[in-house]
């Protein structure tokens, strides 16, 4: 059987979605419900002395007011928040009398009304014994550590780059920035049906049974990890929260339900960021643009505690034929909430970096910044030597330079002026990440009566995975998605693996499939005509049978049985890029056109061109979807995203949605999205590669260069503002 | 926040003396979007709201007269597609319609516009923060100075404060002369624009010339031929649904190709609507060209004092202003 | 892993197949308004002071006891379980929680609910059907102009007062007037191309 190619299909769950009726977690309807609300620390480290709660306790509806006394047996696990699944790392707010960064919660209020648990919390008040800080990674007292996090390197890069014809030694810097999915991250804990059950839009729906479960001191089978809709995760919701167990365990202890949905100002300090980081890249290259030599140096901010990795150094080696390289990512502590990973979390920085410093290297080469980057590809990887499993990249710059009309660009900055005096610039850049999967548990359901039930590992949060599952589905078994039902993000239901690293679709899309063709095959042998061409459900009705049911494990390339042993417990088990024969990645070339007001120094992309090598598209509509998605976090990051500390009183200062600027409608111009579509067989049966992170990975490289060659002015900072083109 | 009562009154009258019956913590309120905020932040902490939003006859647009009056209670979207101030007067209108959104436009009013207060990150983060305020909690300090102070104000600040002036629609007013009427339980009273707004001086948490208990009912605003020949410019980090960065209005008054009298405000950079007399004395009498405007925009930062991030501020309002000048003009060829 | 030998196999009837799948399509169809009113009926004790608001909602008459310093939006979460407005910042900065009262749109989040006394609001929940979608909802499910969802109920809301505004005659037009509806998920262009498509079957208010 062969896959469709670039189906077009209506999201499956967008009538459910407009009409108001998909219920996410902090909407579900739950009898005798009480509102938790909690207190921030207003200090950045020290010991909390003693806590007055006589006015909260008299606040009318107050039904109880929790702090660390009560949650002292709460453990610290590699399932807490900043572990990243590391013993000995991670940090569990309100467990003792300590505070290790401003806003963490402190105190718990649980009331009747959501209005009196807010009262109730501002009636709270600590005193608090507070110790000297650090916020800043520049800051003296910030804590370098002494090993890079990882090294890569291939051939003697620095005397390459010693020799080389041009040279490029530039840094870079990359702030921090925050996820802010619209839907604010929020607990329910409910028991129903015996067992505790956890509702929050995560894209980890296993850690709220099994991590939660043993951070309680609880059996994982008492617990259950329910995400029915995510509102935007973009990495933000893939693991336990600060809150989420002080929620679990108030309402254990009250033995009713409870809901807290987290403040946007609070989730500022309380949820994950993509941290700080500086870059030094050096390129070299011979009179013709051929790359002799990379050396790339990342730094980047963590917290005191935490077990985020640093790993600025794993794409750029991989875009082009480097002669030679040599990568090192470095962490420097400070005194902060754990960051964490957000939509191509060290992709995005480093492509914004390296793919700068490309468009540096092409002006110094006297070259067209498509052309160096032609002049440069390779189907093999430059470190491990290996083929990658599939590589359009140069079809990407091809395809996206004729859409964008590269032609008109000119080599010298501000040459193109539009007609009411703005300059005009265009600019490139290339992105890649990586072919990752993971195991999944997939039972699915055929009944006579053409409906359909399948209970699978992953989590939608607006990517479209359940597309993916219906698509698959529907190729095989010819299913009419109207009659299916789709149960994901629910441990209830199926093990679930944590939904993130673009190994959604690589991952769901097989796993559907393969459960298709077995439940195919199985009817084939019960009916006896493995090829017939009637609806599967009539040919089941036929053999007078109600239901047809086949559970599959699929376990990704490279792995073995163990992985879904892993599953089953909630530890991730994911493979890539590197595979025993191929390193697999998917690749993208942006195009960017901007215009510059020159008075005001005002930014305005006009358009931006994307094309995609993802493998094989799924459901070009949401795919599309997902690459302009991906292309306004690329606009938003260029232009205007920062999270800002003062380092006096540490935090995040502008910690709203009027003051961290995210892109609104008016700053959105056209976006078009087209891809190369050949599906990648090597690394799956479905042909596919990851879409949700590449989509993003370039594109404030591509406005940045663009920008540069609208005004000339080499900005080597992000978010560019109006003070950097004055 | 902390429970409250809450009344609608019908009548200005009404407003009053619920506000002298309840007595400590009570404010009037209108829209609701500044207060209820500050609410939500635990900024404010009324203990008594009196709705005014529905005072009769307090949502009156009357454009046929003398003056253009606004009643406190019109809505903002309302005020900014109104014909009249859309054709004769674009720098009213504008300066609605490119303040917060739609959404907000449909619930705020007029009259509670000229009293939102402060965006200041150090001021609004009451909770988490507990940062130093003078405006917030006075004699504390302000975190501002010395601190991150990109979005803070460049003229008009103290040694007690920087936070800036937040409005669009007050930067329009004070451009155009506008006159705030006034009630109170002494009776009606008008303070021209000019003398409404304070500047921060050694008592920032003083904002506004209105005592408590009195009530804005309206805005009258001269009606000059200059009307049809303004703008307001408004420049902020994104191209919709933010506050300014620097903003400028400007109405131009001709004789002939000459400037007779130019009206300049600005917003974003100042600790109040700013009315910038010194670029208006320089207008006045000239032919409008680049270089003119942006002298009268240089002229309009003279005074101009920045801190550690937002000295570019000085350049960017001085050419916010001279576009804006470039774009008043054009409207009278 | 299980499969159909493990199962006992039943003898069933067309009909019964028929049956089956009438039910589940009725099921499926159950409106969230009917949790709406099981739960209205339940409702939670209020705190603090309290004040009475009557008002209409989806065409519904209401009537609510509620604490005076709650906002519009938790009124409608909270309190009656319509849970389709959102809740993506509480300040007016996000625009999820879009609503109408007497047609026009507003932030439910920064509305006092104690406001709404003597008007009409309308939700998400009252636009459109299962099997009559309103134009603008059409539209963006045609467009894709939506990834996670939890902001479209509030963009549907703005959509289509944009529309009856006036505001939806250029595509600036309505890039401006729908920038107080934020999409993390990016679906702007999508958002505006359903705006384009859905404006000329909704009529000027």
């Amino acid at each position: 059987m062969t896959q469709k190619r670039t189906v077009d299909r209506p999201r499956i769950d967008a009538h459910e979605k407009v009409l108001g009726r998909a219920l996410y977690a902090a909407d579900q309807p739950i009898p005798g419900l009480l509102h938790a609300m909690t207190v921030p620390a207003t200090i950045v480290t020290g010991r909390i002395e003693a806590i007055d709660l006589t006015a909260a306790m008299n606040v009318q509806g107050v039904v109880r007011v929790f702090t660390h006394e009560d949650f002292s047996q709460i453990k610290t696990t590699p399932a807490s928040r900043g572990a990243y699944g590391q013993p000995g790392k991670g940090y569990q707010p309100m467990t003792g009398p300590v505070v290790r960064h401003r806003g963490e919660p402190v105190v718990l209020v649980v009331a009747e009304t959501l209005e009196a648990a807010i009262e109730g919390a501002e009636a709270v008040k600590v005193r608090y014994a507070d110790e000297a800080f650090s916020a800043a990674m520049e800051d003296d007292r910030a804590g370098r550590e002494p090993e890079p996090e990882s090294e890569l390197s291939t051939g003697d890069a620095e005397a390459a780059f010693a020799s080389a014809n041009h040279r490029i030694d530039v840094e870079y810097l990359h702030p921090q920035q925050h996820h802010n999915p619209i839907e604010l991250i929020s607990t329910t804990a409910a028991f129903e049906d015996g067992e505790l059950r956890i509702y929050e839009g995560t894209q980890a729906a296993a850690a709220f049974a099994g991590g939660l479960a043993g951070m309680m001191g609880l059996d994982p089978t008492q617990l259950r990890g329910v995400s029915p809709y995510t509102g935007g995760g973009f990495g933000q919701k893939n693991g336990i929260q600060e809150q989420s167990v002080l929620v679990a365990s108030a309402a254990a202890l009250l033995n009713r339900p409870v809901k807290l949905v987290m403040p946007r100002n609070q989730l500022f300090h309380t949820a994950s960021y993509r941290p700080r980081s500086r870059h030094r890249v050096r390129l070299g290259a011979d009179e013709q643009g051929r790359l002799l030599a990379g050396l790339y140096e990342t730094v980047q901010q963590n917290s005191r505690y935490d077990g985020f990795g640093c790993e600025h150094g794993a794409n750029p080696p991989r875009m082009y034929g480097y002669g030679s390289w040599l990568g090192s990512d470095r962490v420097v502590r400070v005194d902060t909430q754990t960051p964490g990973h957000q939509r191509a979390p060290h992709e995005h920085p480093s492509s914004f970096a390296t793919e700068c410093a490309m468009d540096e290297l092409a002006e110094a080469v006297g070259m067209d910044p498509v052309e160096l980057r032609l002049a440069n590809d390779t189907q093999n990887d430059p470190i491990t030597g290996k083929p990658f499993s599939s590589r359009h990249l140069a079809d990407c710059l091809r395809r996206g330079a004729k859409l964008v009309d590269w032609s008109r660009r000119m080599r010298e900055p501000r040459a193109l002026v539009a007609e009411n005096g703005d300059l005009i610039g265009l600019g490139v850049a290339c992105g890649s990440y990586k072919g990752s999967m993971t195991p999944a548990v997939t039972r699915l359901r055929l009944f006579a009566s053409g409906r359909c039930e399948i209970a699978t590992s992953g989590h939608e949060m607006g990517q479209g995975i359940r597309n993916v599952i219906a698509a698959e589905l529907t190729d095989v078994l010819g299913i009419d998605p109207e009659n299916l039902e789709i149960r994901i993000g629910d441990t209830g239901h199926a093990p679930q693996h944590l939904t993130a690293g673009s190994w959604g679709t690589g991952s769901a899309a097989p796993a559907a499939r393969s459960a298709a063709m077995k439940l195919r095959e199985e009817l084939g042998l019960l009916t006896g005509s493995a090829l017939s061409e009637e609806p599967v459900h009539v040919q089941l009705a036929r053999t007078r049978r109600p239901l047809l049911e086949v559970t599959v494990d699929t376990i990704p390339l490279g792995k073995d049985g163990q992985a879904i042993e892993q599953l089953r417990r909630g530890i991730p088990s994911t493979t890539g890029p590197e595979y025993p024969e191929f390193m697999a990645f998917s690749w993208i070339a942006h195009f960017a056109e901007v215009r510059v007001e020159t008075s005001t120094g005002r930014v305005r992309v006009r358009r931006v061109v994307s094309v995609v090598d993802c493998g094989r598209v799924m459901n070009r509509r949401t795919a599309q979807s997902q690459v302009q998605g991906g292309v306004v976090w690329g606009i938003g990051a260029a232009l205007r995203e920062a999270g800002e500390t003062d380092p006096r009183f540490g935090g995040v200062l502008n910690n709203d949605l009027a003051e961290y600027v995210l892109p609104v409608n008016a700053d959105i111009g056209a976006i078009d999205v087209d891809f190369i579509d050949q599906p990648d067989f090597k690394l799956n049966i479905s042909g596919v590669k990851g879409l949700g992170e590449v989509a993003m990975v370039g594109a404030s490289a591509a406005v940045v260069n663009a920008v540069y060659n609208a005004t000339g002015r080499r900005v080597r900072h992000l978010p560019i503002r109006i003070e950097d083109l004055l | 926040m902390r429970s409250l009562s809450y009344v609608r009154a019908r009548t200005v009258r009404e407003a009053t003396q619920a506000f002298a019956t309840a007595g400590e913590g009570a404010r009037y309120i209108a829209g609701g979007t500044t207060l209820y905020d500050l609410m939500k932040l635990g900024v404010e902490h009324p203990a008594h709201l009196i709705d005014i939003a529905s005072l009769d006859g307090a949502d009156r647009i009357d454009t046929g007269g003398d003056v253009l009056f606004f009643g406190a209670g019109a809505l903002m979207a309302d005020v900014a597609e109104d014909d009249v101030v859309r054709h004769d007067y674009p720098i009213l209108a504008e300066s609605l319609s490119k303040a917060a959104s739609q959404q907000l436009r449909n619930m705020a009013t007029v009259g509670g516009n000229i009293l939102q207060r402060t965006r200041c990150p150090y001021f609004r983060n009451g909770a988490i923060g507990a940062y130093p305020c003078n405006k917030r909690e006075p004699g504390s300090g302000c975190a501002a100075i010395g601190g991150l102070d990109r979005s803070q104000a460049v003229l008009g600040i103290s040694d007690t404060c920087t936070a800036v002036s937040p409005g669009d629609w007050p930067v329009a007013l004070t451009a155009m002369d506008a006159t705030i009427e006034i009630q109170g339980p002494a009776g009606p009273r008008s303070v021209p624009i000019a003398e409404f707004y304070r500047l921060p001086g050694g008592t920032p948490h003083l904002e506004f010339s209105i005592e408590g208990g009195e009530i804005v009912t309206g805005i009258s605003v001269p009606k000059t031929e200059a009307g049809k020949n303004s703008t307001y410019l408004k420049v902020r980090d994104r191209e919709s649904y933010a506050f300014a960065l620097a903003s400028a209005a400007v109405a131009l008054a001709m004789d002939g190709d000459r400037v007779r009298r130019a009206h300049i405000a600005l917003g974003g950079v100042a600790t109040r609507p700013w009315r910038a007399h010194e670029a208006e004395t320089l207008l006045n009498g000239q032919t409008i060209d680049r270089e003119i405007a942006l002298a009268a925009g240089r002229s309009a930062f003279a005074d101009a004092s920045a801190g550690e991030h937002n000295a570019f501020k000085i350049e960017l309002g001085a050419r916010t202003l001279a576009d804006a000048i470039m774009t008043a003009g054009r409207k009278t060829q | 892993m299980s499969g159909p030998h493990d199962r006992q196999s039943i003898e069933i009837t067309r009909r019964q197949v028929l049956e089956a799948g009438t039910i589940v399509t009725m099921s499926g169809m159950l409106p969230v308004a009917a949790e709406a009113q099981t739960s209205s009926s339940q409702l939670p004790p209020e705190n603090g002071s309290t004040v009475q608001v009557s008002f209409q909602i989806n065409g519904q008459p209401s009537t609510l006891e509620i604490d005076a310093r709650a906002s519009l939006l938790d009124m409608l979460r909270e309190r009656l379980g319509l849970v389709g407005a959102k809740k993506g910042c509480d300040h007016g900065q996000c625009g999820a929680c879009t609503v109408h009262i007497d047609g026009r749109r507003v932030a439910s989040c920064l509305t006092v609910a104690a406001k709404v006394d003597g008007r009409k609001v309308t939700t998400i929940e009252g636009i459109g059907s299962a099997d009559a979608l309103h134009p603008m909802q059409q539209a963006f499910i045609d467009h894709d102009a939506l990834q996670c969802g939890y902001c479209t109920p509030g963009q549907i809301m703005a959509a289509i007062a944009c529309v009856k505004e006036g505001h939806a005659s250029t595509p600036e037009d309505i890039r401006e007037y729908m920038s107080g509806n934020i999409c993390r998920c990016g679906a702007y262009v999508g958002i505006v191309a359903s705006i384009e498509q859905a404006a000329p079957q909704i009529e000027r208010g």
